[in-house]
């Protein structure tokens, strides 16, 4: 062999040799080559023999190295990544990080990292790692339904309203309760009706916004079929008081406020108003602390 | 010469071969998930909540050293105690359009008979994929059942999940998910 050119050219970077170095050193091979040509002959016999008695475990080590570099190959791609090496076998390439279907690198989702995502792909799980099916998950149990969560957000949007409103319906409900004070007639003075009447309109008030509170919670999607566990089935519960109450106690308070204009005593069922507003009232309360409870102040 | 070169392998050969002997990765295994309860807590100045599941799935194969594990759980198991705040907790992670946790983790198969296992976690959830390092989970050996407890560090922005709220303030950005499992080799 020949060297017919002088210069040589590296991958990293120009040596330049002239052709007087290289016919040198080509003189100087063959001398070396002869001597240790039968060494030679022997040292590669005996790597053979070591590989063929001990080295399929460590060659399968480096193959499995080589699969955690490119941790997201899916089949096909690994197929695609196997040919491509298979064609540059001489110079091996830096990997090319490959993104499983469905994954967060695929889906262009930035994956957010309480850590370096450098370093975990050091050490990369799973191109041959168990897969949801591996534990016994279908994919009826894996596979999302976009129709469900819009369904639930729906519910939660709803039912927010409802909360927010419920907690401002304790304004009028309180109000209402306080104005109950003045709203009987003094010593028979039948005439004055002013705190009658701020009475009935912040109870007319209430529930109102009682209602509105009620809408939403029952116009609101049912996603579950299961018995409700913990505060809300207390809350639930309460419903079979304040809701009556809240029809009730505005009639029996037009009935009273109808037997006061006439000049009579509060008399018969009427006379149950004040009694079913506050069971009404309490049952409300009890119905807001049912979902908040336990309270556990820490701040 | 050819008893030269005989010799010549023989002698290269011999040492070789125990080494390598030496160096070959241990038996493939399987490793299976009995028991587990992992347990989120929520925090809110008005709330501690603690929610747990005790049906998640787990699976670990070892192949030339390594062993691959995954974890999976649905998010609607968990069970706070309270099914309205159970429902609300699937919304708000997006538990019907993504309905499972998955965790997977890497563990060389030589450490997994320590007492203390450093993991680095993959968690998908809520349709993310958050990365702990260095997650370190006690382990007791108790005759072939393998007892690990740990804590992962989840916060609610690893997972781009906007803090539900309570009377206008919302819950704490921190929900660490604690981790008690048993596990076997098949």
């Amino acid at each position: 062999m020949r060297v017919v050119r002088g210069v040589y050219k590296e991958a990293m970077g120009l040596r330049i040799f002239s052709r007087r170095d290289t016919l040198q050193m080509e003189a100087g091979m063959e001398i070396y080559g002869r001597a240790w040509a039968s060494w030679g002959r022997a040292v590669i016999g005996g790597m053979c023999l070591a590989v063929l008695c001990g080295g399929s475990g460590r060659l399968s080590a480096q193959v499995s190295g080589q699969q955690g570099i490119a941790p997201f190959a899916t089949a096909e791609q690994g197929v695609e990544v196997a040919a491509a090496k298979a064609d540059a076998l001489a110079l091996p390439d830096a990997p090319v990080p490959v993104a499983t279907a469905g994954s967060a690198m695929d889906r262009g989702d930035s994956l957010s990292s309480s850590s370096s995502l450098q370093a975990f792909a050091l050490n990369q799980p799973p191109s041959n790692g168990p897969s949801l099916s591996d534990l016994g998950l279908t994919p009826a149990d894996t596979e999302g339904d976009a129709k469900r969560q819009a369904l639930m957000d729906r519910r939660t949007h709803m039912l927010k309203i409802h909360q927010r409103l419920g907690l401002i319906t304790v304004i009028p409900v309180a109000a209402a309760c306080i104005s109950a004070a003045g709203a009987p007639p003094e010593r028979g003075n039948y005439s004055d009706t002013t705190s009658r009447d701020i009475h009935i309109a912040l109870g007319a008030t209430a529930v109102a916004m009682y209602a509105a509170t009620a809408s939403y919670a029952i116009r609101a999607s049912k996603v579950s079929h299961e018995p409700a566990r913990g505060g809300v089935k207390w809350h639930k519960y309460l419903i079979y008081i304040h809701a009556p109450g809240m029809v009730l106690t505005p009639i029996l308070g037009a009935m009273a406020y109808n037997q006061i204009n006439s000049g009579q005593k509060v008399h018969g069922i009427a006379s149950a108003h004040g009694a079913v507003a506050a069971a009404t009232a309490a049952s409300y309360g009890a119905a807001i602390l049912a979902v908040s409870w336990p309270i556990h102040l820490k701040f | 010469m050819k008893r030269l070169s005989l010799f010549a392998t023989l002698l290269l050969a011999l040492p070789v071969v125990p080494l390598l002997k030496a160096q070959a990765p241990a038996p493939d295994q399987k490793w299976n998930l009995d028991q587990s309860t992992l347990t989120y807590h929520m925090s809110h100045p008005m709330h501690e909540v603690d929610g747990a599941s005790r049906t998640a799935r787990g699976q670990g194969v070892c192949h030339a050293g390594q062993c691959d594990f995954l974890v999976a759980v649905a998010v609607k198991s968990f069970d706070s105690g309270d099914s309205n705040r159970d429902l609300h907790m699937i919304q708000t992670t997006r538990g019907a359009q993504f309905p499972i946790v998955q965790v997977r983790f890497r563990l060389a198969q030589a450490s997994l008979n320590s007492p203390a296992l450093d993991c680095d976690l993959e968690v998908q959830f809520a349709g993310n994929t958050a990365h702990y390092s260095h997650v370190t989970f006690e382990q007791k050996i108790e005759g072939t059942a393998h007892h690990i407890s740990g804590v992962v560090p989840a916060t609610l922005t690893d997972f781009k999940i906007d803090p539900p709220s309570f009377l206008t303030i919302p819950i704490k950005n921190a929900i660490p998910v604690r981790v008690d499992m048993m596990w076997h080799a098949l």
